[in-house]
């Protein structure tokens, strides 16, 4: 096992309500590899799209 | 006796200033525990190095842990005592090894804690720390299948619960520590210490924490008071051990096996720094429509409402305010109505 730090920018559309941003960052997350630790540590408005947000993830995976 | 289960997080290594230093915000998690009867916070709240206290209302769960039973995935089993092993990293100096296991066996022979046996990695952890901690502390192992070895030895041998002993390297002359002892920066070692307990919580499935072993550092005047519980010893280990003693069993669910002291399901409240609302607990409460309660507590991050707008939100000054919050909650009482101005309750148009 390897782990890796990755850090990110992720677009968060409109369309995915808050209760469904977790699962959202970790479907995302999960395609990187195994999540051992993970935060959002920044958010912005996006400056292309008024329907999307930006969020910058931290997280350390496992490949 | 009245509870409303609350979790307490202070997340590691971003510069709380109440919390991210060194166990300075045991005193909060205490009041929190006595306003809701049943506190659920991880170690990095609990460890002061050689200071920690016991209190039978907080249940001390390592953050992946943690971030599990937010999700839903763990119930909490209370136990009399764990049988802890300990992990010591290969690499760590013979002196600071014996130093670490004289704390242990002090910790059997004053406090009466089982510290069952200790195994020593096969390779060195070696950790490494991420060169840029202005904002957040991180960093990983490159070895982490000796550390899950090593844990695996000890839960074979009978061990319960696992403390891991990293060794860490000699930067007590950098700014980054030096700026940390004195109250001005982000801890930058604490971004590492939670991945090496996440490995363990993940992949053994028991009680864990860390204490980083280091050498010793030289006298500071300046030291900040909220670091200062980090001076007056050899070790760390000692508020690990204790944390550790009776910390709770991990039960998986679903399970109708084991009797569970507290399922996820009875969960009420979060309690967050505002500005780290970007965490996996507090997005898991969210998920879950529970009471978000953020407190001003100045740190790095600006995760913030602003950008979530989660209607289950309680944002408070501090955390004297967070604990009548709590209080409120436990006992029913409308927030409302102890705000001021009242408003009149609304009249709803019935449907056609």
């Amino acid at each position: 096992m390897k782990l890796i730090r990755v850090d990110f920018y992720l677009d968060w559309p409109v369309s995915i309500e808050v209760i469904n941003l977790r699962k959202y960052v970790m479907q995302n997350l999960m395609k990187k590899g195994e999540v051992i630790r993970w935060s959002i540590i920044d958010i912005q408005n996006s400056k292309d799209s008024y329907d999307t947000k930006k969020l910058r993830i931290h997280a350390v995976l496992a490949n | 006796m009245e509870k409303s289960p609350t979790i307490f997080i202070v997340p590691t290594g971003i510069g709380c200033e109440i919390g991210g230093f060194a166990g300075d915000a045991l005193p909060t998690a205490k009041l929190l525990a006595s306003a809701s009867g049943c506190l659920i916070t991880h170690p990095n709240v609990m460890n002061g190095a050689s200071l920690s206290e016991k209190d039978k209302n907080i249940f001390y769960v390592e953050g992946y842990s943690l971030d599990r039973f937010a999700r839903g995935e763990i119930g909490l089993k209370r136990v009399k005592q764990q049988k802890i092993g300990i992990i010591f990293d290969s690499s760590i100096e013979h002196k600071i090894l014996i130093r670490h296991l004289q704390v242990a066996d002090a910790c059997v022979a004053t406090l009466g804690i089982n510290v069952h046996s200790y195994v020593l990695t096969k390779n060195p952890l070696s950790i490494v720390i991420d060169s840029d901690t202005s904002k957040i502390s991180g960093g990983v192992i490159e070895n982490p299948d000796t550390l899950i070895e090593a844990g695996k030895t000890l839960i074979e041998n009978g061990v319960t619960a696992i403390a891991i002993v990293a060794k860490f390297p000699d930067d007590s002359c950098s700014e980054d520590t030096n700026s940390y002892r004195e109250g001005k920066g982000v801890d930058p070692i604490s971004g590492v210490e939670a991945v090496i307990s996440h490995l363990i919580s993940k992949s053994l499935k028991v009680p864990c924490a860390h204490a980083p072993a280091l050498n010793p550092l030289d006298l500071n005047e300046k030291l900040d008071p909220r670091t200062a519980s980090e001076e007056i010893g050899y070790t760390f280990l000692p508020s690990v051990l204790i944390g550790l003693s009776n910390a709770p069993d991990i039960i998986e669910l679903p399970n109708k096996n084991e009797l569970i002291t507290l399922h996820p399901n009875q969960l009420e409240s979060i309690v967050v720094p505002n500005g780290a609302l970007g965490g996996e607990s507090v997005l898991a409460c969210v998920e879950r429509g529970l009471n978000i309660i953020s407190v001003k507590n100045q740190n790095t991050l600006k995760v913030t409402n602003q950008f979530l707008n989660f209607s289950n939100f309680i944002e408070v000054n501090n955390y004297l305010e967070a604990a009548g919050i709590i209080l409120s909650i436990k006992k029913g009482i409308n927030l409302s109505s102890i705000q001021r101005p009242l408003k009149k309750i609304q009249e709803i148009s019935l449907n056609d």
